[in-house]
This record gives structure tokens, C-alpha cells and sequence, in this order.
């Protein structure tokens, strides 16, 4: 059996300026437990992703949280106030972009918007407004009449975010909004997420794909098997593995002398040198490769080429679930 | 409440655009409804020619004069009689003069007082084969009449009757023919025109497609992602069923209203009052309603649901004599009876009669009976469709 257990709607989580927390939640389906415990919480102005593969258990965590189930056990609030099916006001503070084109076909880009500014209870002059500003913001003004069946996919998805955020949400929930854009309606995608979140907008990111939620993301929780195997920044993350940068100084001259000099340079770990140049280890590629470079060539190397490896998000979920994020 | 309307609202507005509506709802059933008009649409006009018909009877025999007098009497046909000899008779069938002779034979009243076997020929030629059927068909009828009260009257002399009582007895039989009579009753002031059961029963018919574009939304808007949205509003999430269910009532009725007004214009149909006529509507779009929330409960996808409401909306309206009438005794007459769209058919044939909202109880009570039932089973029957 299913219970509301959140309190009551006016009820408020005084202990917290968050404006999502996320605690200890359990959904499941029948003898599948889809989400298993989850719990995390999102500041004003953060954006935080969900990264795991498909299947992991992001959507239903998304569903969860803007309402749309009920949580088997655990609870949910936004702005200190519980979330679920039954808690109607709260969810004038979440906007949500599903995974799927959630627009109609038939209507234009203006009377989608319209139409969902109305169920958000704007209205007037106050909704007409704001849905020129959204327009201009996913860059579909010039567009704004034409059924959206006539867009392109990646106009669509603007379109599809353009919604979500129309009614200045504390919490936007975009859920793997990218899929099966082209790259330059992704790159406009994640610049309005970034812009978003630099007004204070609390972000809720899921995806599974790693480069995204290294760009975007303050925090990341990564999510498998319902559950949140590891929680932290990117740097955070990284660190768990215990994998270091790796810097390859390609070039000639006196190769061996700049390898000796390269290895004295604080935050360098290990040094491999042979004639075409030398790579290295380091704790922290970024801060250190000034120095390297001027190790190497006061050393008299002459350097052609400096390339900087740094392990990623890819490496870290690999190691701690075991499978790769697009599995 | 406003957020019902603005549901309801675009979904209206959606529908608009969207031409298939438009065309299975008013144009599909107008032009239907016009090929059946010029197929079968003579059926209502059907006039029989006069009938010439020759009779050989014996004078003076009470029962041949009987049933010269019931052949010549028809209300249906204007039978032409001409007298003649049996001979004469055959001759005038032969040389085309009549297109049906009867010769009723020598003793034919005491043949048939006396229960014993006797044959009255009927010649024939192939003119007015419509109206020699009729004549034959009443023929056939008295004579089956006789028969019966020549058995009575064969039981009466085995039973030891006086030939004064056998006498009277023949003679009650004699003056009691003919045995039938036409007169109109309840169920013909009831029934339809031709035109009249072809408007209605299309209606009808299409009136379940019409209101699955409202309710079989709520599929597609599963499908297309836009319900999730919709859930994730600050409204009630049962509002989003409820614009559906308005939206399909909204156009089951403006459909329905408009196929009979223009139905009823285009074929010279009265449906009688219009509010009467107006609370059948309601109460067939009701069911239909009802009915098609059922099958969004049971179908898995849009393109499930469709099937399933075409096969229903065939079995109902085909049922319910949207094409040609049906007509059914015992159990079946009893389900035929509980189809919402006969009940609507009936109520509006009790309509076009003069009848008002008093006499459409029957016909009420089923739709609405109806409506509840597939309330109650859309409400219990387990969700199929698979969590997002």
C-alpha cells in the first residue's frame, strides 16, 4: 500500500534554506524498487545532476519529485513545503521538462505557452508578457506563430524548456533534455540551463551523458540501480577514484635533463621519459603545468605540443558501479 | 474550475484543427447517409399498381363469395375483379389480360365445413409480380382461417352436434372472415421513416467516433508526454479526465445536434419536439461517453483504443438498425433492446410520432441505465495502461 506521508501543505522544513530536499525516498513498482533511498538537496542558484544510465532510476526519482508519484517511503519538499499527487500549491514552484516533447502539436509556440502559463494560473497582461520574454530566451520569437509540427527537434525541445521555466519556477526539473538534439540546439540548451542558474534558479539535471553534467552541474549525484552511489562535485568525485591528471610534453632536445627538472616540480608524481618527450602524473594538471612547461624548457627541451588528460566522470561511474554510463 | 475550461478549451480548439474530427464526425455520416438515400430511398415511396385479377367461384357458395370479396376488398393493392369461368379464367392469365386468375372449386363451402381437403388454384403470369404476391399472400391467409374453423366444425359433428348447431357453427365461420384487420398500433407510431431510422441511426452510429477524439486524448496525451505535464500543474489531477470527458460531450452533442438538423433538412424528417429531442441527445452522448471511457481504461495505447471503438461502434450502430433494421424475439431482442443507440433511435421515432419527454421513460432509462453501468465498470476495470 502507498501512503502520502508528508505533512501538511502548509506545513513548513524550517531547517533548511534549500529549496528541494530529497529525503530517504523508496518508489516501487510491484517487486521492482525503483528508486531505493534516495536523498540529496538543492540551494538557490545550483544545479545538480542525476547522472546514470538508462534505467538507473532517474526518471522516477524526477517523477517523484515534481509530484507525479507518490513516494512509497521517504518525503520530498520544495521551499519547505511537501510534495506530492494530493499537494496542488506547491507545484507552482517546480517546473518540469520531461524526457518527452511535452507540447502540442497542433497549437503554435505562443499558444502552447499560453496555454500552459493559464493552467499555472497566469493570466492578462502578466502572461502575455512573460511569454515574449520566454520566446526570446529559447529563441523562438520569430517563430512564435507556427504549429510547433512544423519545428525542428531541437526547436521543439527549447520550446519543450520554454515551458517548464514560464512561470519562474524555484526548482526546474529538465529531465535528460537534450536527447536526440543536434549539437547546435544542445550547445543553446545547456547556455539557457547555465543562465537559469545563474539567477538563482535551483536546477534539478538528469542525464547520462558525462560531459554534460561536468559542464553544468555544481554537485553531481550519480545513480544506479536506484540508488546514489556517490555525491559531490566534480573534483569530489574524481578524488574517490584516487586517479591523478596525466600531462604528455611532446618535443626534442635535451629530453632526459627536462624529465629531471620536470620531476622536482611540486604536484608532479611520476615522470616517463623517452626521445620524443616525457608523461607525466600529477595531482592537479591545471595548477601545476606552468610550472612543467617552464621546467622543461629551462632545461632546454623545445617543446611541440602539451596535452593535459584529466580522468572523468566516465572513469568514476565506471568504478564504482561497474558498467559504463551509456550501458 | 478555470483550469477545466482552459483544458477543455484547447482541446476543443485542437480538435478544430484537426480536420479528422470534422470529417468523422459531420461529413463521413451526412455522405453515408446520402448513399443509403439514393440505394435503398425508394423503399418509403413505394406505391403498387392496380391489379387485374380473375375469379371462378361457384354462385351462391357463401365461402367463395367470402373470399372473392376479401381479394376485391384489399386495402393495399386496388384489385380489378373480372368473373369468369375457370376455363375463361386460365385463358384470360394465358393471353396476359389479368395477371392472376382464382378458381375456387364446385362445394368449396361444404369441403370446407366438413374439414375435407380442398384446392383452389391460383394461376399466374409474370405481370405485377409484386402485386399477385400480395393477393396470394391474403389468399393464403383466409384460406389458412378456414381451414382452422373447418376443424373446428369436422370436431363438432365428431362430437355428436346437431346438423342444426354444425349449421350455425359453419355459418359463424363463414361471417367471421376475413380473419385479419389493419389497424395502427403503438409500435408503428413508434417506428421511423426510412429517412427518418437512416438520420438517426448514422448519428448514432458516428456518435462514438466523435466523442473518442475528447476521451481518446487522454491516450494521446499519454503518448506525446504532454499528461505528465499536465499532472505536474497546480490543479487536481482528476480535472485533466474531466476536460476530456467534457470536451467529448461537447462534441457528441454539437455532432449530434447538427447531423439531425441537417439530416432531418436534407431528407424532410421531423424528429417532433425539440426538447425532447435535446435530452435524447444528452442522454445518447452520455453513454457513449461512459462508454468509451472503458475502453481508455482497458487500451494500452491510442491506436489500441481506436480499434477497439470502431469494432464497438459498428456492433452498436448495425445493431441498433443504423444500416437496416434488425429485429430479434427472446434473449437477443432483450440485449438488442439495452444498446443505447436503439434506445436513442426508439426515443426519437417516439418523437417524430408526437410523442413528448413524458413518453420517453423506456427509452431514458436505458441510455442512462447504460451510462451508469460503464461508469461503474471504467471505474473498477484496472488501469492497463503502463506507468510512465
Amino acid at each position: 500500500m502507498r501512503t502520502d506521508t508528508a505533512p501538511p501543505e502548509n506545513a513548513r522544513d524550517e531547517a533548511t534554506d534549500d529549496v528541494l530536499v530529497v529525503r530517504d525516498v523508496v518508489r516501487r513498482f510491484g517487486d521492482l524498487v525503483a528508486v531505493d533511498g534516495v536523498s540529496f538537496r538543492i540551494a538557490p542558484g545550483e544545479t545538480y545532476g542525476l547522472l546514470g544510465p538508462n534505467g538507473a532510476g532517474k526518471t522516477t526519482t524526477i517523477s517523484v519529485v515534481a509530484g507525479l508519484l507518490r513516494a512509497d517511503a521517504g518525503s520530498v519538499t520544495v521551499l519547505g513545503r511537501p510534495v506530492g499527487p494530493r499537494h496542488v500549491d506547491v507545484k507552482r514552484h517546480v517546473g518540469l521538462v520531461p524526457q518527452d516533447l511535452a507540447i502540442y502539436p497542433e497549437l503554435s509556440a505562443r499558444e502552447n505557452l499560453m496555454y500552459f502559463g493559464r493552467l499555472q494560473g497566469m493570466r492578462g497582461r502578466e502572461l502575455t508578457r512573460r511569454v515574449g520574454e520566454v520566446l526570446e530566451t529559447v529563441g523562438l520569437a520569430d517563430r512564435a506563430k507556427d504549429p510547433t509540427k512544423e519545428y525542428s527537434g531541437g526547436m521543439r525541445r527549447r520550446l519543450n524548456i520554454g515551458v517548464g521555466l514560464l512561470h519562474r519556477p524555484a526548482l526546474l526539473i529538465l529531465d535528460e533534455p537534450t536527447v536526440g538534439v543536434d549539437p547546435q540546439s544542445r550547445n543553446a540548451i545547456l547556455e539557457s540551463v547555465e543562465a537559469l542558474s545563474g539567477e538563482g534558479m535551483a536546477v534539478l539535471y538528469t542525464t547520462h551523458y558525462m560531459e554534460e553534467a561536468e559542464r553544468l552541474c555544481d554537485r553531481i549525484g550519480i545513480i544506479d540501480s536506484g540508488r546514489i552511489q556517490a555525491e559531490g562535485t566534480r573534483s569530489e568525485l574524481i578524488r574517490l577514484t584516487g586517479e591523478l591528471d596525466r600531462v604528455r610534453l611532446a618535443g626534442d632536445g635535451d629530453v632526459a635533463g627536462a624529465a629531471a627538472a620536470v620531476a622536482r616540480v611540486p604536484g608532479v608524481q611520476h615522470v616517463d621519459a623517452d626521445r620524443t618527450g616525457m608523461l607525466l602524473t600529477v595531482a592537479d594538471a591545471p595548477t601545476a603545468v606552468a610550472a612543467v612547461v617552464a621546467a622543461a624548457t629551462g632545461a632546454g627541451m623545445t617543446l611541440t605540443d602539451v596535452e593535459i588528460a584529466r580522468p572523468n566522470l566516465e572513469s568514476v561511474f565506471l568504478q564504482l558501479t561497474g558498467k559504463a554510463l551509456r550501458d | 474550475m478555470r483550469p477545466l475550461l482552459v483544458m477543455t478549451a484547447a482541446d476543443l480548439r485542437q480538435h478544430v484543427r484537426d480536420r479528422s474530427v470534422l470529417i468523422f464526425a459531420l461529413l463521413v455520416p451526412l455522405a453515408l447517409m446520402f448513399v443509403f438515400d439514393l440505394t435503398f430511398g425508394g423503399m418509403d415511396d413505394l406505391e403498387l399498381d392496380p391489379v387485374d385479377v380473375a375469379v371462378a367461384a361457384p354462385e351462391g357458395d357463401p365461402l367463395a363469395e367470402v373470399l372473392v370479396d376479401v381479394v376485391g376488398g384489399l386495402d393495399a393493392v386496388e384489385v380489378h375483379l373480372t368473373r369468369a369461368t375457370p376455363d375463361a379464367a386460365r385463358a384470360m392469365v394465358r393471353d396476359g389480360e389479368v395477371a392472376l386468375a382464382v378458381l375456387v372449386p364446385d362445394g368449396f363451402t361444404d369441403a370446407v365445413t366438413g374439414g375435407r381437403e380442398v384446392v383452389v388454384d391460383v394461376v399466374e403470369n409474370d405481370q405485377g409480380e409484386l402485386e399477385s404476391a400480395v393477393v396470394q399472400t391474403v389468399l393464403r391467409a383466409v384460406l389458412d382461417g378456414f381451414h382452422a374453423d373447418a376443424v373446428a366444425v369436422a370436431a363438432g359433428a365428431s362430437a355428436g352436434l346437431g346438423p342444426e348447431q354444425l349449421a350455425a357453427l359453419a355459418g359463424t365461420a363463414a361471417a367471421s372472415a376475413p380473419r385479419y384487420a389493419t389497424t395502427p398500433g403503438e409500435a408503428s407510431r413508434e417506428q421511423l421513416t426510412f429517412g427518418g431510422s437512416l438520420v438517426a441511426g448514422q448519428a448514432g452510429l458516428f456518435l462514438l467516433f466523435t466523442v473518442g477524439f475528447g476521451v481518446l486524448a487522454l491516450l494521446t496525451e499519454r503518448e506525446q508526454g504532454t499528461l505528465a505535464r499536465l499532472q505536474s500543474m497546480p490543479m487536481r489531477p482528476g480535472l485533466v479526465v474531466g476536460a476530456k470527458a467534457l470536451s467529448a460531450y461537447v462534441l457528441g452533442v454539437t455532432a449530434t445536434c447538427v447531423l439531425l438538423v441537417a439530416g432531418g433538412a436534407f431528407f424532410g424528417v421531423s424528429f417532433g419536439s425539440p426538447p425532447a429531442v435535446l435530452v435524447l441527445v444528452l442522454a445518447v452522448v452520455t453513454a457513449a461517453v461512459s462508454l468509451v471511457f472503458v475502453i481508455a481504461r482497458v487500451a494500452r495505447t491510442a491506436e489500441q483504443a481506436q480499434i477497439a471503438q470502431s469494432i464497438l461502434a459498428m456492433v452498436l450502430g448495425m445493431s441498433a438498425g443504423a444500416f437496416f433494421p434488425i429485429t430479434a424475439g427472446g434473449v437477443l431482442g432483450t440485449i438488442l433492446d439495452l444498446n443505447p443507440i436503439a434506445a436513442f433511435m426508439h426515443g426519437l421515432g417516439i418523437t417524430s410520432g408526437g410523442g413528448g419527454l413524458a413518453d420517453l421513460g423506456r427509452p431514458l432509462a436505458v441510455m442512462l441505465g447504460f451510462a451508469a453501468v460503464a461508469a461503474v465498470v471504467s471505474r473498477l476495470l484496472p488501469d492497463r495502461r503502463v506507468a510512465a
